[in-house]
Parts: C-alpha cells; sequence; structure tokens
C-alpha cells in the first residue's frame, strides 16, 4: 500500500485513541460491566453464582418501585420546567446583541454552582421561615411546603435552577447558528416574531433542543445530592436508594441491579433521540448546518436532476 | 414616537431577562451571604426580612474549623490535577476523532459519550467498590481518577469539534513545508485549538471543583473536596444555617471569580458543539 | 398607488462609525437604480433601511406620499433578495415561495395558484418539492427571486444577488431577472460592487462612497460624462491626465489637442480619457512608447509612457497589427473631452 501525505495506519489511529477511550474503558466501561454482572450475583456465603435474587428484590418490593417511578419523575417534571423556561429566554436572547453580551454571561454563574449548593439555596429560600415566605406572609399569601414535601417541589426547583441555564446554554446556541438573512428574510415576508420563533427557529433548533432535554433528563434523573437533601422521606429515589442500600446495608447486589436499571433508562432515552432525529430527517442536521453557514459557492451538481435553467 | 421599534424590544427583551435573573440568581446568593453574617446575640428570625444586624462570628468560626482551609486547597489541588490529566488524555483521542475517519468512528463516539448518559452516581458505586479493592478508596489518588471519568468524554467533545474547525488545508501546508506529522500537530494544530482547550478546562474545572456524588463514593470519609465537606454541614441532624452559608461561600466564590475572569471562554458556539448534537 | 420610493436625509451610526450620510435618493416608480460602490460605502445599510432590517439613526423614507421608515419590515410589503439566498432550509421549494402568501392568510388554494405560477415564471416549475439542499446555487436564487416577487411586492431590493455564482450562471439569472422586473413593473434598487453588472442591468446607477452618494446616472451618463474622478475610475478603467484647459481647448501634455465638452466646471480636477477613446498608431517619430502589450482576443491592452505618463490605451480587435514592447507610437485623443471636478465629501463628524 503507497502512503501518501494522508494516509493513516491503523495502527496509529489505534495509539491515538488508546489514551482517552484506554482509559474509560478501565475505569468506566469495565466497572460498569462488574456493575452489570454484580446484579446477578447472590449474597452471603453459599451464594449460587448467578441469581435474579436483585432483580426479584428490586421489582418485588413496593417500595423500590415507588422509588422508581418517583426517579422518574424527578428526571422529568425538571426537564420540563427548564424547557418552558429556557425556550422563551433563549430566544430572548436572540433578539438584541448587546443584552445578550451582558445577560449571555450571568444567567450561566448556576452552571458553576454545586448541587449542593442549589439546594442549600432552595432551603433558605423556599423552606418554611425562608425568605420568599417572610416575603409573602405580610402580603396575606401563603406558602405550600416546598421543602421535604411528597411531590418534591424543593427537588424540582433546584434541580431545574441548575439545567435552565445548561439548556439554554445548548439551545441558545443552536438557535445563534441560525443564518441571520434566513430570519431577515422571513422578517421582510411578513412574518411576526412569533411566526419566526415556531415555524423557523425552533424548527431549525431542534436537533440542539432534544440533545438538551435528553441530557437534562438524564442528569435529573440520577441525582443524588438535591432529593437527599430536599426531598420527602418517602419515596426516596433510586440514587439514595442505591446509596442507603450500598453503604449502611452492604447490599451490593440489589445497588448493582438498581444502577443498572438506571442505565438501561438511561441509555434507552439515548436511543430514542437516536431513532427520533435519524427518523424525522434524515438530512436535517446537515439541513440545519445548511441553514448556518451560506454556501459561498456555486452551482453544485444535485443528485437527480435533468436539464434545467441555471 | 418616544421610542423606536427596537428600542421597544430591547425593554421587553431587559424585562423579561432580568425578571428571570433578578429573583433567581442575584436574591438567592444575596439572603445567603446575608446568613453568613447572621449575629447570633440577635438572631434573624420570621417576620423579618432583612437581618437586624451583622457579625462576622460565623465566618471566624469556620475558618478557624482547622479543617476548611486544608479541604479548600486540597479541591483545587484536585482539580488542577483532573483538569490537566483530561486535556492530556483527551487530546490525542479528539484528534483521532476529528481528523479521521475510521470505520469504528461512530462506536467510538457513542462510548465516549457514555460516562456522560449512564447516571453520575452509577459510575460513583461502579468504581466505589472497585477502588476499595484496589485500596485506592480514600485516597486522593483515587479521587482524582475517579472525577476523571466524569470530565473526559466532554473534553474530547469540545476537542474534536475544535480540532474539526480546523481546515484540513493547515495541516497539508504545513506537511508539505517539511514538518512530520507530529510536528504539525503540535505546532499548528495544538495552538490552534488553544480556545477549545480553555472553554473545555475551564469548565472541567469546575465541573470538578463542585463535583460531589462520585469524590463521596470513592473519597469519604478520609479524604473530603470541598463540596463533600458541605454536605456534611448540610445533611447532619441539625442545619446551622449560618455555617452552612459561610462554607457556601467558601466554595462559591473561587467558582464565581473563575467564571467572571474567564467567562468570556466558555463560550456558546464551544458549548453548543460539543453537547448540541449526540 | 404610487410607489416611487423617496429616501431623505438618511443617517446610519453604528457606534461612532457614521455609515450614511444625510442621504437623499429618489427612486422613480417603476425603475430599476443600482447602488454601486466599493466595500464599506453604505450601500448595504442603506438597502437594508429601506427593507426595515436597520433602523436609521434618523431621516425619513416615504414610498409615495407615506411615510415608511418607522414601519415594521414584515408590514412593508418589500420582497428582498439576498446574497445568501436566505431559503429557508427546512422546508421545500413551494412552502419557501408560499411563505409570504401564508403570512398574508392569501387562501390555499389561491396561494398554490400563485406559487406554481411563480416557479413557471422563474422556469422551476418542476422542482416544487425538493428541498433548497437539493439544488444548485442558481436555482436557490431563482426560488428566492420567486419568493421575493410572488407576494406582489411594492418594492424589490437585492442585496448583491449574483456575487455567490459562478460568471456563466450570473449572466444568465442576471438577463432573467431584469426581464422579471421590467415585466411587473416594480420599482427595484439594486446594491452590487461589480461596475459591469450595474451598467448591464440598470435604468440609474447611483454611485456612493464612504456613506453619501457620489453622482447618478444613466450608465452611458456616467461611463462618458462623469462628473468625478471617483466615479470614472470605478466605472471602467481610465485615464486620468492634468491638461493645460483654455476655455474650451485643451493641450495635453503630450501637444496633442482637443476640445473641452464642459468648460467651466468649478474646481476642475483633470480630463479622464476612456482607454478606448484613444488612438493609437506605429510611429518611429511618436513621443510614447509602448512598456507593455496583452492581446485580448477582442481588444489588446497597451501600456505607452508618453510625456512622462503611462496611459493605458485599448485597441479594437480587427485586422489591425499587434504593436510589440518597445515600439514608439503616436497617441490621438478623442475630439471632445469630459472636465472632472473635486468631490468634496461630508464632513465626518456629526452636527
Amino acid at each position: 500500500m503507497s502512503k501518501g501525505i494522508n494516509t493513516v495506519r491503523a495502527s496509529t489511529i489505534a495509539l491515538l485513541l488508546l489514551p482517552g477511550v484506554g482509559y474509560l474503558v478501565l475505569f468506566f466501561g469495565l466497572p460498569l460491566a462488574r456493575v452489570v454482572l454484580g446484579s446477578f450475583a447472590g449474597r452471603g456465603k453459599d451464594a449460587p453464582l448467578a441469581t435474579l435474587d436483585a432483580w426479584q428484590q428490586l421489582f418485588a418490593n413496593p417500595v423500590y418501585l415507588d422509588g422508581l417511578w418517583f426517579s422518574l419523575w424527578l428526571g422529568v417534571a425538571p426537564t420540563l420546567l427548564s424547557l418552558a423556561v429556557s425556550l422563551p429566554l433563549s430566544a430572548l436572547m436572540q433578539a438584541n446583541e448587546s443584552s445578550r453580551r451582558f445577560f449571555g454571561s450571568l444567567y450561566r454563574i448556576p452552571l458553576v454552582v454545586p448541587g449542593i449548593v442549589a439546594a442549600f439555596l432552595v432551603l433558605v429560600m423556599l423552606d418554611r421561615g425562608g425568605m420568599l415566605m417572610r416575603i409573602l406572609t405580610p402580603l396575606g399569601l401563603g406558602l405550600p411546603k416546598l421543602v421535604r414535601d411528597p411531590v418534591g417541589l424543593g427537588a424540582i426547583l433546584a434541580s431545574s435552577w441548575k439545567t435552565i441555564p445548561f439548556m439554554t446554554l445548548i439551545i441558545s446556541g443552536s438557535m445563534a447558528a441560525i443564518s441571520k438573512d434566513v430570519i431577515a428574510a422571513a422578517r421582510t415576508l411578513g412574518a411576526s416574531r412569533l411566526v419566526i420563533l415556531l415555524r423557523i427557529q425552533l424548527p431549525l433548533a431542534r436537533p440542539g433542543i432534544t440533545a438538551a432535554v435528553l441530557l437534562s433528563f438524564i442528569g435529573s434523573l440520577g441525582s443524588f445530592v438535591i432529593p437527599n437533601l430536599l426531598g420527602p422521606t418517602y419515596p426516596l429515589p433510586l440514587s439514595v436508594h442505591m446509596w442507603s442500600e450500598g453503604f449502611q446495608k452492604g447490599n451490593w447486589p440489589l445497588v448493582y441491579a438498581m444502577g443498572t436499571l438506571l442505565s438501561v433508562m438511561s441509555i434507552a432515552v439515548l436511543l430514542a433521540y437516536y431513532f427520533l432525529i435519524g427518523f424525522l430527517n434524515r438530512g436535517e442536521a446537515e439541513a440545519q448546518r445548511l441553514g448556518a453557514r451560506p454556501r459561498a459557492g456555486a452551482s453544485r451538481a444535485p443528485e437527480a436532476l435533468n436539464a434545467n435553467p441555471a | 414616537m418616544a421610542l423606536s421599534h427596537a428600542q421597544r424590544t430591547q425593554v421587553w427583551v431587559g424585562v423579561g431577562l432580568y425578571g428571570y435573573l433578578i429573583p433567581i440568581l442575584a436574591v438567592p446568593i444575596l439572603v445567603v451571604a446575608l446568613w453568613s453574617f447572621y449575629d447570633p446575640a440577635v438572631g434573624w428570625f420570621p417576620p423579618d426580612i432583612l437581618p437586624r444586624s451583622l457579625s462576622v462570628s460565623a465566618w471566624k468560626e469556620v475558618l478557624a474549623d482547622r479543617q476548611i482551609i486544608p479541604t479548600f486547597f486540597l479541591s483545587l489541588f484536585v482539580s488542577t490535577v483532573v483538569t490537566l490529566l483530561t486535556a492530556v488524555l483527551a487530546f490525542p483521542t479528539a484528534w483521532a476523532l476529528a481528523q479521521f475517519p475510521f470505520r469504528l468512528k461512530r462506536v467510538v463516539e457513542i462510548f465516549v459519550l457514555a460516562p456522560m448518559i449512564v447516571p453520575g452516581i452509577v459510575v460513583a458505586v461502579s468504581l466505589g467498590e472497585v477502588f476499595f479493592s484496589l485500596k485506592l478508596a480514600g485516597t486522593v489518588f483515587g479521587v482524582i481518577l475517579v472525577q476523571t471519568v466524569g470530565t473526559l468524554p466532554l473534553m474530547i467533545r469540545i476537542l474534536a469539534a475544535t480540532l474539526e474547525s480546523i481546515p484540513n488545508e493547515l495541516i497539508l501546508a504545513a506537511r508539505t513545508l517539511g514538518a512530520s506529522p507530529r510536528a504539525a500537530v503540535m505546532r499548528i494544530a495544538l495552538p490552534l485549538a488553544w480556545p477549545g482547550f480553555m472553554a473545555g478546562g475551564l469548565l472541567n474545572f469546575i465541573a470538578s471543583f463542585e463535583e460531589f456524588e462520585k469524590s463521596f463514593m470513592v473519597g469519604a470519609p478520609k479524604v473530603q473536596t470541598l463540596a463533600v465537606r458541605l454536605w456534611a454541614y448540610l445533611g447532619g441532624q441539625i442545619l446551622v444555617l449560618p455555617t452552612a452559608a459561610v462554607v457556601t461561600f467558601i466554595l462559591l466564590i473561587p467558582m464565581l471569580v473563575i467564571f467572571f475572569v474567564a467567562e468570556r471562554v466558555m463560550r456558546e458556539d464551544v458549548m453548543a458543539a460539543g453537547l448540541g448534537k449526540l | 398607488m404610487d410607489k416611487s420610493l423617496s429616501i431623505r436625509q438618511l443617517v446610519k451610526d453604528f457606534g461612532t462609525t457614521r455609515a450614511l450620510k444625510f442621504v437623499d435618493l429618489d427612486v422613480p416608480a417603476g425603475s430599476f437604480t443600482t447602488l454601486l460602490g466599493p466595500s464599506g460605502c453604505g450601500k448595504t445599510t442603506l438597502l437594508r433601511a429601506v427593507a426595515g432590517i436597520t433602523d436609521p439613526s434618523s431621516g425619513e423614507i416615504y414610498l409615495g406620499d407615506r411615510r415608511i421608515d418607522r414601519v415594521m419590515p414584515e408590514k412593508r410589503n418589500f420582497g428582498l433578495v439576498f446574497q445568501t439566498y436566505a431559503l429557508f432550509p427546512h422546508m421545500s421549494v413551494e412552502k419557501n415561495i408560499g411563505f409570504g402568501l401564508e403570512m398574508r392568510r392569501v387562501a390555499k388554494p389561491d396561494a398554490q395558484r400563485r406559487v406554481q405560477a411563480a416557479l413557471e415564471l422563474v422556469g422551476l416549475g418542476h422542482l416544487a418539492k425538493r428541498l433548497p439542499r437539493q439544488l444548485s446555487g442558481g436555482q436557490q436564487q431563482r426560488v428566492a427571486l420567486a419568493r421575493a416577487i410572488v407576494i406582489e411586492p411594492d418594492v424589490l431590493l437585492f442585496d448583491e444577488p449574483l456575487s455567490n455564482l459562478d460568471a456563466k450562471l450570473r449572466d444568465g439569472l442576471r438577463e432573467d431577472l431584469r426581464e422579471l422586473q421590467r415585466q411587473f413593473g416594480i420599482t427595484s434598487i439594486y446594491v452590487t460592487h461589480d461596475q459591469s453588472e450595474a451598467m448591464a442591468l440598470a435604468d440609474e446607477i447611483v454611485v456612493m462612497k464612504d456613506g453619501e452618494i457620489v453622482e447618478r446616472g444613466t450608465p452611458v451618463d456616467l461611463y462618458r460624462r462623469p462628473a468625478y474622478r471617483f466615479t470614472a475610475e470605478f466605472l471602467g478603467l481610465t485615464n486620468v491626465i492634468a491638461a493645460d484647459i483654455a476655455g474650451s481647448r485643451c493641450l495635453l501634455p503630450w501637444g496633442a489637442e482637443t476640445r473641452v465638452e464642459n468648460p467651466g466646471a468649478k474646481a476642475a480636477e483633470g480630463v479622464a480619457i476612456r482607454p478606448e477613446d484613444i488612438g493609437i498608431t506605429a510611429d518611429p517619430e511618436g513621443g510614447g512608447v509602448v512598456t507593455h502589450a496583452v492581446f485580448m482576443g477582442a481588444s489588446t491592452h497597451y501600456n505607452v509612457d508618453i510625456a512622462g505618463l503611462n496611459l493605458r490605451v485599448v485597441a479594437a480587435g480587427g485586422q489591425a497589427a499587434i504593436l510589440e514592447q518597445g515600439q514608439r507610437v503616436n497617441l490621438t485623443p478623442p475630439p471632445a473631452l469630459h472636465l472632472l471636478q473635486t468631490f468634496a465629501p461630508m464632513r465626518e463628524a456629526a452636527e
């Protein structure tokens, strides 16, 4: 095989991939495999090699089933709330360059704030005796229980607090990538700002929006600290159960079963994302790219066109 | 007409954006700040909206805690090492992904994405037990290793996106001028990828500094990062608000400093490129 | 309704830079006016102000007798054709074209008919269902044109629409564009930096520089009788020569004599002679020497050193012998020359 300037040996590629991929295989892939396999392990001295014990415990016990639903709830609710806030925020940021620059840096602050602190902020503001209550009481208004409440509102709010800037970053970036000429064209054709948002910006930013939603859901699904500090005492999400079953009771196979279940759910969401993206429009990612960067090129032979003008 | 259309839009946009920022961000942080200056002699009970007097006693108490300052520096140390380690590990992989089409590329991309998809606590638990048997649990080294698992995927993706945007012609030009492949990468690609390093590096540092689950599972109770320490303060039986407020600020202030000094590095386009499409 | 466009004292500031300096312009209804100038002269800013995409800092714009500078772009009923085509990438060709009609709440069957008619007009009737990325650049621009025309706009605005196309496509589309405009009689403003394009298209060319209008006129007028040196040099090749003027007599540095057709022009700045207007003949006693000769097929371009000047001379093709480098020549000026005036740009600072 002749070696041109562009030929690269497979061994070179493997060598390049080794540090990063190798590290992940070693410290992520293998341990994860251990977790999955470990969920089929037995406990105790006379334990059989492979058993469904842990899985049975997981699915038969209503405590854990409630925990599973609660985990899903704590994943979905903050994501929906954040989406409802991020979309208008991202749209507003596109509207004006100067406010975008100033605001653009400030709104990202929660990204650097740890989840614990977010939980603490919710405690300070929204708990009984917290600041919001002190402001509302003289006005004659009351506040529902927001910390350690059965629905997990406090936890949802804290998660959303962290997720909103994250989503806004991605969605706003996707919207900003839309060519300004396309927006201007829509305006001169008579589209109001709302129509532009709904018919142009959202469709073209859809891959980014979907990715943001996905990552947010997964992040909230496995969150430990926030539900631990703000959530109700029952039900507990699986992540908290994992901690107590593991470090307090040592029932590792059960912990691994929970971990495997959470992982499977997350991966299922990723696969659903790929399916949606691939299904909806094969070339949509490319269409978005083309909408973003104008092709400063002349003609290019399209796939199946015969004699046509220009 | 008092304001042009563009100016009116600007007003509405400002209202919307700051209407979000002030109650959600500015007020809570301000309240926590006030709590850190709680005066135990007077207290701050409802229905007071503002404290009647301030005191630095909570600050003094926390800073006198002999463990806080070392913990702070430990967190700094860990995060710095994690950031550097991640950058070194991520670059070759990102380079391979950005420059060369190869058959298993999509598989590698998905595998690299996986640690971001699998919930952090699962990763933490999986490593917790392994490290325990390797005697790495409760060591700083162990904490560094486990945090890197979390930061590596994002760095690889951000670097790959940055490297992809470098036109291939530049590398080819360097090669035709006599540069070996390695020299072309180190002298041309690496400097041009600097924005990606900065953005990814900063994100990694921050993510590592504030990380909880993995550091907790692997490090506690012997090795505590600042975030883990805060959890101890918050999750205890009795919540002492002023103390927790002080520790919160000790955790928060460096982050805010880094943030404002270098926020322009956390560019939208880099983030969108690294995370916008999976 | 009167569809003429009037621009009065338009100013646009970007921070401390003044991109448009008190521009006054009248565009007659149904005419095709080109804004021509180098990059940064303000032509695109002016177009965008007329479209409503950019808000002017001060000044007024009228359509007929209706003031429109405060009207939002979506209400102006102007068609805009962009250099980057700006087609909606996620919509088919027919949806793109129909978008403006949808915004105007035109009934579906009507809209469909009009979209199809517009497609036929630009010769793309069979591509209705395609997506923009499946079309060539020229086709995309035709779709953009159809999209702008189908809404029956009061004014058509073109922002260097042919710059992204290669030369062959450009000519064809240029002709079709002009033909359509003529057919519908829509008042049009066309921005370009390409002087040959401006001359080929325009009823009237408006030459701009540094945010103001230098001069305006028909292509023939501006080419043959430019008032200013800037115009003369921007529109094709020219030689600007300092000459001795006495009344209407003009004495050129190498001794040739000719007439000036606009004597008494104030603040004169020399004469402009087009290279093709200079006669060149081989003459062993001649005062000029050919320094450079390039055979271009239909013509030959010469550089001639004469009387301390280096002049461009273009000789038409035909059977005449090609002169060589180093050959001595005689240059004959045209019978009448145009005197250039000094252009006085507006002050930089804001009032």
